[in-house]
């Protein structure tokens, strides 16, 4: 036992010395400039990247980041890591290399200007990074939208899940709230559609007013969370679970029956406003309002209702009232986010919101960790990226997943990062300076 | 640490100043037409997609054997893009979009149901590429769609068909009818149905319009109270699978008068679930298996020969599908390797097919991208056969 | 009155499959407080196990030109068999997705089992195709009518069959014991390990008795609707383990009436109202239940929930 576990250990201290002297010239390397070398990739990428494709013998630019083609032609994997090596990984590397100490002299003016501003500035270079980098292809826009709203729904269902301690099964009901009242509200004010008829208000209004009708949807989405939240926080226990469960096939059934909304024939023709910066400012919004829900006083009070309630009840904290709030926060953001799936796809159906929208969101929960907004991101993105990039294995991929959820489950039990606070001000400092 | 980062920036501007120079469009593009095909291998319908995938690539097969596609006077060879939607409407979505946008097929095949179509035929027609699918019925999938085509008969149609049938063969006047609520097909069909029913025998003779939801395997209470009703013939337009279900717990209940289906009883699974209950029972169908008779007898016994089973109307009708594309793809006349052009010119192509014959009917398409040919009425023979026993053509 | 009466002999046979399955979670709920996501899946593995026995054991005695045995026996001696294989299944599946999450949050080790139940859907559709298979007929349909009630013998069958192996686990878990040391576990799981119960014994045994429960309620779930496919245990598993809640924690009692409470609730939804309206109505019942008593039927206030 002994040996292997110190064999095990000397593995481990090779990799980590190799990272380690890999690492070393960038110990000192802030966020700006890693921003910086991804934007010069992807600009690379833009300017010469079908060039370099079509010399290395690739068809096309490798749309994430060479996966699907080594899957579905093994033969063209070197070339596919080539690519990646020389359009996405040398030159960030170089760049961030070269620009380190004027970002981090350029990242400390900033921060010490105002740090709203500083946060802002990395905002915008990151959404640079990432429109250049989806422009490229129209299925790369797609896949990094259904991305963002995963990121919406998975940090929700961390509020009550993670934050909270409860065990909700109902997010797909409240997704499918917002959905249809966020489409229910768009096509009958704006729309000239088969369902409602013409537009009661001006059809050039209704893209000022999308961020409205998606509040809308999450308002509705919070407003049948009101009717869980009420009985079942009187108690503790699983109870939740079930409540929520036998709420997500009530919702279900009733748009079923709906038939003003399409009933299983889905309603369809939303207007195409969910474009990529109308999401991506959803996204970066509700990142930023829950990681200041979780950090105030409310949220602090969440986690001791989750560790101890009745302690928690002992030191003057309204338990009811504050696992009420937090339900009904998250169920608002499903809300939003079931809003813009339905924009996204310009179509929904009640048999999207099911069993498997379930599976799929406890999955990217308790993948990416609890407790956490960045493992929220990180399980969202690497779920979705994964989903996306196996899918030349088909029913394989159904079996590896699983597989490599398992595997992460069994040897990090609280997810790829838990318990972690998400300070941005220590993400974007420079780093020739001490963490807060 | 200096001479690592020349030898970086070096090898940096070497390959992307060699990349600028020196390369060019893979050659051999050209010759070669791409159809995706967009079919949901896993997730609730499994079956669909193997059947799809299968008929796809038996008809991959003739165009191989006859050493590639001929348009306009030159052969090309056709590679087939399956792509697995596992029966998602966001999957299928991403797939249409990654077909079309990162694979640039010229022609898209599929979804089959329309909780996949409806969403994809958006992508589809905003992209400006021909989509057709073999299976959804769902009026919205075609319309207002240019790009978006299908092949299978529409609800509207097939409903009332049904409805003259049952009155004339067994003077019905009481009809009763159990269908999935969470599914499009059944509850579309459904409706058309009791409409034209009650349109020819009065109000309220549709006497129980029963429903259940999609997994659900006991449909006891619903048929109870269909016995109940003292209805004289039971409408089930729901898969084989469930009908096997429905036609055996339906006899056990004592429930004894005709039980009527449409074509998505048109699998040969059909006998193997349901056994001795299905036999002489009737249902609507794109073509009869028993009997059948040239092109449509060679896909039959072509399709058993290699995977073992009779197809199902899937099989059949994305063989139809996959022809059509076809006739479209030579009718254009010329592939120019521009690929938006190529699209335009394949789309247009399509809208003028008149009279196809395929083998599942022959086929005009309406402006909409609907199909119009005749249903056949099949009776399930005491062999367990499908034998044709009507054809009624649209008006 | 015979429509009536109808209709509870549909309910019965509806609630025993509930029954069962809600058995199996109920148990690991009970003693290891975990939700056991893998177990409709679980019940899926008994069926086709059952499918397979069955087709393997026709075909022995044909092959074999031995003397064939009445259907009922061949039934039994399958169900037994079935019941033997999916409890190693079962096992199996705790030792890979549950122990060694024996320390972590318990929702970690729920969402190990729903992969897991991924895992066997996917897999049977790898291995087998997506061709349904049709479960072979044992017994021969008889069809009783008694006042206007049509009853059959397989009916009969089912129901009895589950009451039977309802009460041989009652027995077990009261009168034996292992069945103590199970008792023990589920009052008190941290403390009982301590005074010398052997934790994994104990949570393998209560896996395979919840395991093979499932087995019987899949191969009585294929006698009565002959038509198999990979995902057949989703929609029936979500629904008993809503039973297995409703019934209280860890109560076998419970878990059992709640099983059909479900069973007559979907039945008279579907009589009474328009049946397009019956999850709506029948989950508000459950609802309403819920709201009412918290706890269940049989189960006891307490504080404990899924930590994390």
């Amino acid at each position: 036992m002994t040996a292997i576990s110190s064999k095990l250990s000397t593995g481990k201290n090779d990799l980590s010395l190799l990272f380690k002297k890999l690492w070393a010239p960038f110990s000192l390397t802030p966020m700006l400039s890693w921003l910086c070398g991804a934007l010069i990739a992807v600009l690379l990428e833009q300017t010469v990247g079908l060039y370099v494709a079509w010399t290395l013998g690739l068809p096309k630019i490798p749309v994430l980041f060479g996966v699907l083609i080594m899957l579905e032609t093994p033969i063209l994997f070197p070339s596919a890591v080539l690519y990646v090596l020389i359009i996405y990984i040398l030159p960030v590397a170089l760049i961030a290399w070269l620009t380190t100490s004027l970002a981090n002299n350029l990242a400390g003016r900033l921060l010490d200007l105002q740090s709203w501003l500083a946060v802002l500035v990395h905002l915008a270079l990151f959404y640079a990074v990432l429109h250049l980098w989806a422009e490229i292809n129209d299925y790369r826009v797609l896949v990094v939208r259904l991305t963002l709203i995963s990121i919406i729904l998975t940090l929700s269902l961390n509020v009550v899940n993670g934050y909270m301690g409860e065990f909700s099964c109902s997010h797909p009901g409240f997704m499918a709230l917002g959905a249809y009242g966020a489409s229910v509200f768009t096509l009958a004010l704006f729309t000239d559609d088969r369902t409602f008829g013409a537009p009661l208000l001006p059809a050039q209004l209704g893209v000022l007013m999308f961020p409205l009708s998606l509040i809308f949807g999450g308002v509705l989405a919070a407003l049948g969370a009101l009717i869980i939240a009420i009985p079942s926080f009187r108690t503790r226990g699983d109870y939740l679970a079930i409540i929520s469960l036998a709420f997500m096939f009530i919702v279900k059934s009733l748009i079923e029956n709906l038939d003003f909304v399409g009933g299983p024939r889905g309603l369809g023709g939303q207007p195409d406003w969910a474009n990529l910066p109308t999401v991506f400012a959803w996204t970066a919004i509700c990142i930023w309002i829950t990681n200041n829900f979780v950090r105030s006083t409310l949220g602090k009070a969440l986690n001791a209702v989750r560790d101890d309630e009745t302690a928690a009840d002992a030191m003057t904290v309204n338990t009811r009232q504050t696992k009420m709030v937090a339900f009904l926060f998250a169920a608002f953001w499903a809300g939003v986010a079931g809003g813009l799936f339905a924009h996204v796809l310009r179509y929904v159906n009640p048999g999207s919101f099911g069993l498997q929208k379930l599976a799929e969101i406890l999955a990217m929960l308790y993948f990416g960790g609890l407790n956490s907004v960045v493992g929220s991101i990180v399980g969202a993105v690497s779920f979705n990226l994964v989903s996306e990039a196996l899918r030349p294995l088909e029913i394989m991929k159904w079996i590896i997943i699983p597989v490599i959820f398992i595997l992460v489950m069994i040897f990090r039990p609280t997810g790829l990062i838990a318990f972690t606070e998400f300070n941005v001000v220590n993400w974007i400092r420079p780093k020739n300076r001490i963490a807060e | 640490m200096k001479k690592v980062t020349i030898s970086f920036i070096v090898m940096l501007l070497l390959t992307v100043g060699l990349a600028a120079c020196g390369a060019a469009a893979p050659s051999g593009a050209t010759d070669t037409i791409k159809i995706g095909i967009n079919a949901p291998l896993t997730g609730d319908i499994p079956k669909v997609g193997e059947g799809t995938k299968y008929a796809a690539e038996m008809w991959l097969e003739d165009i191989k054997a006859a050493g590639g596609l001929d348009v306009g006077g030159k052969k090309y060879n056709v590679e087939l893009v399956i792509e697995d939607n596992e029966a998602k409407a966001e999957s299928a979505t991403a797939v249409t979009t990654k077909l079309i946008s990162q694979d640039e097929v010229l022609v898209m095949v599929g979804p089959q149901s329309s909780k996949q179509a409806v969403p994809a035929g958006e992508v589809a027609n905003n992209l400006k590429t021909l989509m057709v699918s073999p299976w959804s019925t769902n009026p919205n999938t075609t319309l207002g769609r240019p790009y978006v085509f299908r092949t299978p008969f529409l609800d509207p149609f097939q409903g009332p068909v049904l409805v003259n049938f049952a009155t004339k063969e067994f003077g019905a006047t009481k009809a009763a009818v159990l269908y999935d609520v969470a599914s499009d097909y059944p509850k579309g069909l459904a409706e058309f149905f009791k409409s034209a029913w009650e349109k020819l025998h009065g109000e309220g003779s549709v006497v129980a319009f029963e429903s259940f939801t999609t997994n659900d395997t006991d449909f006891s209470a619903q048929l109870t109270k269909i016995k109940d009703s003292g209805a004289e013939v039971l409408f089930a337009p729901q898969y084989y699978n469930e009908v096997a279900l429905i036609v055996q717990q339906a006899r056990e209940l004592g429930y004894e008068g005709p039980i009527l289906g449409s074509d998505s009883w048109g699998s040969a699974e059909l006998m193997n679930l349901c056994g001795d209950a299905c036999k002489g029972l009737f249902f609507s169908t794109h073509y009869a298996a028993a009997g059948a008779t040239g092109a449509t007898k060679a896909f039959i016994d072509r399709y058993n020969e290699k995977y073992g089973y009779v197809p199902d109307d899937v099989g059949a009708l994305t063989w139809d599908t996959m022809l059509l594309v076809q006739k479209a793809i030579q009718d254009c006349g010329k592939i120019t390797g521009d690929i938006a052009v190529d699209r335009q010119c394949v789309r247009d192509a399509m809208a003028n097919i008149k009279d196809f014959e395929g083998i599942t009917g022959s086929m005009t398409f309406t402006e909409e991208g609907d199909p119009i040919k005749c249903a056949v009425i099949v009776k399930i023979s005491d062999a367990g056969e499908f034998e044709f026993y009507k054809q009624v053509c649209p008006e | 009155m015979a429509f009536f009466l109808q209709n509870v002999v549909n309910a019965l046979q509806a609630g025993s499959f509930y029954a069962l399955i809600a058995l199996g979670y109920s148990m690991v709920y009970g003693v290891l407080l975990l939700f056991n996501f893998a177990h409709g899946d679980i019940f899926m593995v008994g069926a086709y196990v059952g499918f397979f026995v069955t087709t393997g054991a026709l075909l022995l005695v044909s092959t074999l030109g031995l003397v064939a045995l009445p259907g009922w026996v061949v039934l039994v001696l399958v169900i037994l068999v079935a019941m033997l294989i999916t409890a190693f299944v079962g096992v199996a599946v705790e030792r890979i997705g549950y122990r060694p999450l024996r320390q972590a949050p318990r929702a970690s080790a729920a969402i190990t089992g729903l992969m897991i139940g991924i895992i066997l859907e996917t897999g049977n559709l790898a291995l087998l195709g997506a061709t349904r298979l049709s479960f072979p007929e044992l017994i021969q349909t008889t069809t009783y009518t008694v006042g206007g009630v049509t009853l059959t013998n397989k009916r009969i069958m089912i129901v009895g069959v589950a009451l039977l192996l309802m009460f041989a686990l009652h027995q077990f878990v009261q009168r034996t014991k292992w069945g103590m040391a199970m008792r023990a576990m589920a009052y008190d799981f941290g403390v009982v390990p301590l005074m010398g119960v052997p934790l994994n014994s104990i949570a393998a045994l209560t896996f395979a008795l919840g395991s093979g429960l499932a087995a019987a309620a899949g191969i009585l779930f294929s006698v009565a609707y002959p038509v198999l496919n990979p995902y057949m245990g989703i929609t029936v598993g979500w629904k008993a383990f809503v039973a297995a809640i409703i019934g209280g924690r860890g109560s076998i009692l419970g878990a059992a009436l709640a099983g059909f409470l479900l069973g007559f609730i979907e039945i008279f939804v579907a009589v009474i109202f328009a049946s397009t309206y019956r999850d709506l109505i029948a989950f508000s019942i459950i609802l309403l239940i819920l709201i009412f008593r918290p706890h269940g039927f049989f189960g006891e206030a307490h504080t404990s929930r899924l930590r994390l």
